[in-house]
């Protein structure tokens, strides 16, 4: 059960405040606020019990959203519903931030009171509150440069992707009352999130794809979307699912989801209402071979001294071509990756760096106190191999070893698994608009936890 | 409208201005008003002065308006009751509306208004809104009722609304069920004793139902409530199980939670035999692993649940063991608890993957990990027998980096593995030796000086390394120095020529010079002893010591249990039940897991019971830390440390072994065996048993024959029954509990078709078998018959609390009689507190509940009782002598798992004994008095 809620600003100024239970004061914020600053570093637990309460909280744009709860709750209940309030926030006012939330205080009260009563969770669902609520959102202009955040994909925590129109999935799902829709646009995005450790002599231990199928939706309700994945989708284990390209470990669908022609067809029916909705989660079964992205073959030599000099091929094995026609829509010409992080740390505080990099655009630095090196390439195309060298100073003992490397990266245009839309399709009701809504699709991959160990 | 015109500050005229635009006649104008009142309001401006104005506003039919209103309301009520009965006709108007939404917008806000004479107002609408053709209204108005019963719990009751609520369980709409499952559940919370909840196989039923229907936090409602179900049989849990299993796939990880929490306590009904409790285990996985790729926040809360779920079920998981390596990007708190998931989960098939795994960790940047997993590989190396060689190598390889923060963690960690296997490692110590100077951290130090006085022989210079350490005696934290006063004796028993300054000067140190009195106390215990016997002196501080367990650092198997009952809550989060962190007036009721109905279970799987088996191999296995007879006897325990309970445990027990292991062999050679039901308590606690075999030892066989059994007494007169007599008792023996009745025909007539019915009672108490007379009884005739009784019927309190009302039916008629039986009948075997636990309970259970009471007239000594009381299943888990008074404190658990502590104080010349019981159902003390009283007394 809830007993309170608030959503505070970065500074602690209270935005909005509920008290469910009429128990406990309303200094609980004030409270909630010194706790979490208190708490060192980044590393705020989710849990908190302070001052006889419990709180639990999530941060987003900024912002604190947070509630206090009796002991005998679920943390998980929680969490999911303080991440659906957020996700509910921003279909309703656009963006999460300070302002758009104080300028639309009391639609957000108006949805409090339909989402919660006596802190029991009621309903989440945007077409439940819809039909419940009558405030109208306020729009905020998006600021320019501070809101880079924001743009791009709505899904992915992603630093930027420059494959869709980002910006425009920034308002109201919801249109004002009485009025057409601006325009009505559908968004996909198929994210898979990769999580790779790789041995010292090049094998993969441990190679885990999961990814979602998201949809964002500023179509009116009523228009039903068929969604046709890769033929080659095979689910279950081993013994189950035969011999498909494509096997999947685990699929969880959204309950909207209608999956009548999955099985035969592998097409998915869903009728959405505006709003965000995650479709589809699924992860890749384990023992697949999935071609890796990256390479990195390393070679350090080192002096007794302390000079560390460090030797690191990097190989991009995407393919250089990637076209295939039949795809709809046609996936790009060529992959390449994008926003290359590869950090290395090291077993000792390095005093210096001097570097060799192949091109102007990539930079090396020093982090941590010298305890990291990071090595940035904002763009690699598929098949080609970059090659870096280091010399590090390091105090005169013997290092404890080098590593492991790790890299960060985002894929864009391609999952990694081959997983893709084959087509989608809407079916509008009758009385529809006569202009079919634009449909936007949006395949990326980015790196979770991609170690190569040294 | 787009700028924050609204979060001007207050200014004098502010509130006037508002005031002016309230009472506007522009509807819109009223509204923006509002609006700005409502964020002044959430931003914790005072606006109370506004209250009739907002008010004025409040008969609209604009229903943004009118919530924007009734916010208001419920804000400021409180603070202005009287103003707000001004609102009461608008809500009862409101009740009324033709709108569901405005129906239910004020039921609901009223409800939320925590004023008396408004709550006199619901009343009426309430009852309507329950019976409302509406859902969304009958859901809101379900809520209602909790809250209504927050603010006046008498008032619910006498309007009868607890029977309305109970009726929408089975109501069509299935939010509504879920509101009100919810409802009634924290209703029922507070009234542990009612049968509010009388979940039965048909309700039960309708909630599955309502489960395949309602959103997803409904479902989460319905499967709480689920959890606190106890099906009568392994069918029904079985048929449970399946109907919810659907349920882990959904998307919601709190929901899949939940549905794991189910069918976590349903699986233990199970029998480990059937095809579905492998098929269930299977299932159990692939949900869990996926929690895992949530934010993580829900990562961290999926770890903290699969620690307990692994250390309860570890076959779930053990075939999962990569998706619990650490992610280089995972925050430290997601490291730290997979770290201790991948331990225990280590096993001799993976361990040299986790091993690898390890060893790459502890070359990380992040200190506090890097130490951890250090740890970690030391505790493989425990856990492992077969992997202790290679971790003791990469531990060496580790010491070589010379990373300070990591020799020191290895180090610790090396002393846990030289106790776990003695005379194997100790070729490593040079090598720790070399790296004495770099030790700057208490823990470290202790561990090493620790290792320098356990193997001084073969330390050529152990004296001169001990006396380093001398030097700055005073400088040094209390473990330190503790550590180094034993460590320093040791060497002068080993090595008493050379040592014999040292020694003097350390023990001048400790006893002089120091304030501590832990470490005075110890200082002048070893000069004592030195000084008058040394032969004594060299057994007690060289004693041989009890290896260390592997599982130190598992919860313990009570906790555990109840843990798992509250798993998908913040409990399962803190580690710690309820009771041990929820402050405030609503009485926790302890949960537990259901017993096993299925065949089999006396037989255990052998990977589920590693820790019994373990122990039962190892008698002189010791638990991690100081218990109470530890307190009492141990010598050398330190000051909590706040370390892990591994270092903690190390500092040597000889004296605690000296009584636990001698007292193991010596009833190892006797040959006595330990009553059945009470052995499996033992093994858990072996420190304990020892204790406890001597009682049995001077307790004789008498204990073996079950509970004192009271003579029988007339229950039913003849006369009373139309001839037909009964007399009985109760009596419990070995785990069963029986009546044995006598009845006897002091009728004409033959009787015959005779059958026995109970009320419901207070501990559920109820017949196992129909009652059999095999043959009409005759005339004049008696027959003696032994009733099996068991403790699943239907519970309702009974004032006294032991009254049993029975019925029994033959040719003639029906007869009623009650009768009240002994409180030991329902005490159950394993009703043996491990120590640790019964100080925690003792201190944590609030005084108000603790009971004292004389018993006269007892002439016996403290064993005597002890052993007594032992045959009845109250456990003696210590005793001690204080002042010539002997103490024992007992444990014993009810059937329904209350525990009762009791101190039972005795002195030699005084016939009557004080007895204290402390339990959190202060009411059932009176009668474990009775129950005392008569087992003594007989």
């Amino acid at each position: 059960m809830i007993s309170q809620l608030f959503i505070l600003s970065s500074k602690g100024d209270r935005l909005v405040y509920r008290n469910f239970r009429g128990d406990g004061g309303d200094d609980v914020t004030d409270a909630f606020y010194r706790a979490v600053t208190s708490l060192p570093g980044d590393r705020a637990p989710v849990f908190m019990a302070r001052e006889g309460r419990h709180f639990v909280h999530v941060r987003h744009g900024g912002l604190y959203v947070g509630v206090t709860t009796t002991a005998d709750t679920s943390p998980f209940v929680l969490v999911e519903f303080l991440n659906r309030l957020v996700t509910l926030l921003r279909e309703h006012c656009g963006t999460l931030s300070e302002k758009s939330v104080s300028v639309n205080v009391a639609l957000v009260h108006e949805l409090l009171g339909e989402m919660v009563d006596f802190g029991y969770i009621q309903t989440t669902a945007t077409e439940v509150l819809r039909s419940a609520t009558h405030g109208e959102p306020e729009t905020t202009k998006a600021f320019s440069l501070l809101d880079l955040r924001s743009v791009g994909l709505f899904g992915a925590e992603t630093q930027q992707s420059k494959v869709a129109p980002g910006s425009i999935t920034n308002r109201p799902v919801l249109p004002p009352r009485g009025e057409q829709p601006a325009r009505s646009e559908l968004f996909v995005d198929v994210v898979e999130r990769l999580t790779v450790v790789i041995a010292a002599n090049g094998t993969p231990l441990k190679v885990d794809v999961q990814g979602e199928i998201r949809l964002k939706s500023f179509v009116p309700g009523g228009c039903e979307l068929r969604m046709g994945l890769t033929e080659e989708l095979s689910v279950g284990t081993e013994e189950q699912r035969g011999y498909g390209r494509l096997p999947l470990a685990a699929v969880a669908f959204h309950s909207s989801v209608d999956l009548e022609e999955f099985e035969q067809e592998r097409v998915l029916r869903v009728t959405p209402g505006p709003g965000e909705v995650t479709l589809m989660r699924y992860q890749l079964a384990e023992d697949v071979p999935v071609p890796l992205p990256f390479r990195l073959l390393p070679s350090v030599e080192w002096d007794p001294a302390g000079r560390l000099r460090i030797h690191l091929k990097l190989r991009c094995d995407l393919p250089p071509k990637q076209g295939d026609p039949t795809l709809c829509p046609p996936s790009p010409p060529s992959s390449h990756a994008i926003n290359v992080v590869l950090q290395l740390p090291l077993p000792r505080e390095a005093s210096s760096l001097a570097q060799e990099l192949s091109s102007p655009e990539q930079t090396a630095e020093l982090q941590g106190g010298g305890r990291c090196l990071r090595w940035a390439i904002p763009r690699c195309q598929g098949g080609a191999q970059l090659g870096a060298v280091f010399r590090v100073q390091l105090p005169p003992t013997p290092p404890l070893g080098l590593g492991p490397a790790a890299l960060t990266f985002e894929l864009p245009a391609l999952t990694v698994s081959g997983l893709r839309l084959r087509c989608l399709r809407l079916s509008a009701p009758p009385g529809a608009p006569p202009a079919p809504p634009q449909r936007w699709v949006r395949h990326l991959t980015h790196s979770d936890s991609y170690v190569v160990r040294l | 409208m787009t700028d924050s015109k609204y979060f001007t500050t207050t200014k004098k005229g502010e509130i006037f201005e508002l005031k002016a635009e309230l009472n506007s006649d522009k509807k819109e104008k009223k509204k923006e008003a509002v609006k700005k009142v409502i964020a002044s309001m959430t931003v914790g401006k005072d606006v109370s002065a506004l209250f009739p104005d907002v008010v004025n506003c409040m008969q609209t039919d604009n229903l943004e308006l009118k919530k924007l209103v009734y916010l208001y309301l419920m804000n400021y009520a409180k603070s202005q009751p009287d103003m707000a009965i001004m609102a009461v006709n608008t809500f009862v108007k409101d009740c009324e509306d033709p709108n569901p939404l405005i129906r239910a917008l004020a039921v609901r806000t009223m409800g939320c208004i925590r004023v008396d004479k408004i709550t006199e107002y619901l009343c009426e609408p309430l009852r309507k809104c329950l019976k409302d053709e509406d859902p969304y209204v009958r859901k809101t108005a379900a809520v209602c009722v909790a809250k209504l019963h927050d603010i006046n719990a008498q008032l619910v009751e006498d309007q009868g609304f607890l029977d309305t609520l109970k009726d929408l369980i089975s109501d069509s709409n299935p939010m509504v069920v879920a509101n009100a499952v919810a409802a009634l559940s924290e209703i029922a919370e507070s009234h542990p004793s009612s049968n509010l909840l009388d979940l039965n196989p048909q309700s039960i039923n309708k909630l599955l139902t309502a489960l395949n229907e309602c959103t997803e936090w409904g479902q989460i409602f319905i499967l709480d409530c689920l959890a606190n179900y106890m099906p009568k049989d392994d069918r029904e849990a079985q048929s449970i199980c399946e109907r919810v299993t659907p349920r882990l796939s959904h998307a919601n990880s709190a929901v899949v939670l939940s549905a794991v929490k189910v069918l976590m306590k349903f699986m233990e009904m199970l029998s480990k035999d059937l095809d579905y409790y492998g098929t269930l285990l299977k299932k159990l996985a692939p949900p869990l692993v996926t929690l895992l790729s949530a934010e993580p926040e829900l990562q961290y809360v999926a770890l903290r649940n699969i620690n307990l779920i692994v250390q309860k079920r570890p076959e779930i998981l053990k075939h999962e063991m990569k998706v619990f390596f650490v992610k280089y990007n995972d925050p430290i708190y997601v490291k730290l608890e997979k770290l201790d998931i991948m331990i225990r989960l280590a096993s001799q098939a993976n361990i040299a993957q986790v091993l690898a795994e390890l060893k790459e960790y502890a070359t990380e940047v992040d200190v506090d990990f890097v130490r951890k997993a250090v740890r970690a590989i030391g505790r493989c190396a425990i856990k492992v027998e077969q992997s202790a060689e290679r971790c003791v190598s990469t531990l060496l390889d580790l010491i070589q980096t010379k990373v300070n923060y990591v020799v020191q963690e290895a180090i610790v960690v090396i002393k846990d593995i030289f106790r776990k296997y003695p005379n194997k490692y100790e070729s490593v110590i040079a090598t720790l030796c070399e790296n004495l100077d770099s030790l700057d951290e208490p823990e470290a130090r202790a561990a090493m000086i620790w290792i320098v006085g356990e193997y001084a022989e073969r330390i050529d210079n152990a004296d001169e390394l001990l006396e380093s350490f001398l030097e700055g005696f005073h400088d040094e934290s209390t473990q330190v120095q503790l550590q180094l006063l034993t460590a320093i004796v040791k060497l002068f028993l080993k090595k008493p020529t050379e040592t014999q300054e040292l020694v003097q000067q350390v023990l001048s140190l400790a006893t002089q010079d120091s304030d501590n009195p832990d470490l005075r106390d110890r200082g002048y215990i070893y000069w004592r002893l030195l000084s008058t016997d040394p032969v004594a002196a060299k057994e007690v501080v060289l004693a041989e010591k009890p290896l260390i367990s592997e599982e130190t650092d598992l919860i313990e198997p009570t906790l555990l249990d109840e843990l798992i009952c509250y798993i998908g809550t913040l409990a399962s989060v803190y580690h710690k039940p309820p009771s041990a962190f929820v402050e405030g007036s609503r009485g926790v009721v302890h949960k537990s897991l259901p017993p096993r109905t299925g065949s089999s279970e006396s037989a255990e799987s052998p990977e589920a019971a590693p820790s019994a088996g373990q122990a039962a191999e190892q008698p002189a296995v010791i638990p991690a830390q100081g218990d109470l007879l530890g307190d009492l006897l141990n010598l050398d325990l330190g000051p909590p440390v706040s370390g892990p309970p591994l270092a903690a445990s190390s500092v040597q027990m000889g004296a605690v072994d000296l009584l636990g292991g001698g007292l193991d062999s010596l009833m190892g050679g006797s040959g006595f065996t330990a009553p059945g039901p009470a052995a499996p308590a033992a093994m858990g606690a072996p420190l304990g048993s020892g204790l406890g075999d001597l009682f049995d030892l001077t307790g004789g066989v008498g204990t073996l024959s079950g509970s004192y059994v009271a003579p029988k007494t007339v229950w039913l007169p003849a006369m009373k029954a139309k001839g037909l007599e009964i007399s009985g008792t109760f009596s419990r023996q070995v785990g069963s509990i029986s009546m044995d009745l006598v009845l006897t025909n002091k009728a004409l007539q033959v009787m015959s078709d005779f059958a026995i019915q109970f009320n419901r009672n207070s501990f559920g108490l109820a017949p196992a078998a129909p009652l059999q007379v095999h043959a009409p009884l005759a005339p004049n005739q008696s027959v003696e018959i032994s009733l099996p009784l068991n403790t699943v019927g239907s519970v309702m309190k009974m004032d006294p609390l032991n009254n049993l009302q029975v019925a029994v039916k033959n040719n003639i008629d029906v007869f009623y009689f009650s009768t009240l039986y002994p409180l030991h009948i329902l005490f159950v075997e394993d009703g043996k507190m491990e120590r640790q636990m019964f100080l925690a309970t003792w201190k944590d259970i609030p005084n108000e509940n603790e009971a004292q009471f004389q018993i006269k007239d007892c002439s016996l000594n403290a064993d005597a009782v002890s052993s007594k009381l032992q045959g009845s299943n109250i456990f003696t888990i210590a005793k001690r002598n204080v002042e010539g008074q002997d103490m024992l404190y007992q444990s014993l658990k009810l059937t329904n798992g209350i525990w009762v502590l009791a101190e039972l104080r005795i002195q030699p010349s005084n016939p009557s004994f004080t007895l204290s019981l402390k339990c959190r159902a202060p009411e059932v003390s009176q009668y474990v008095y009775q129950a005392y009283d008569a087992i003594l007394k007989n």
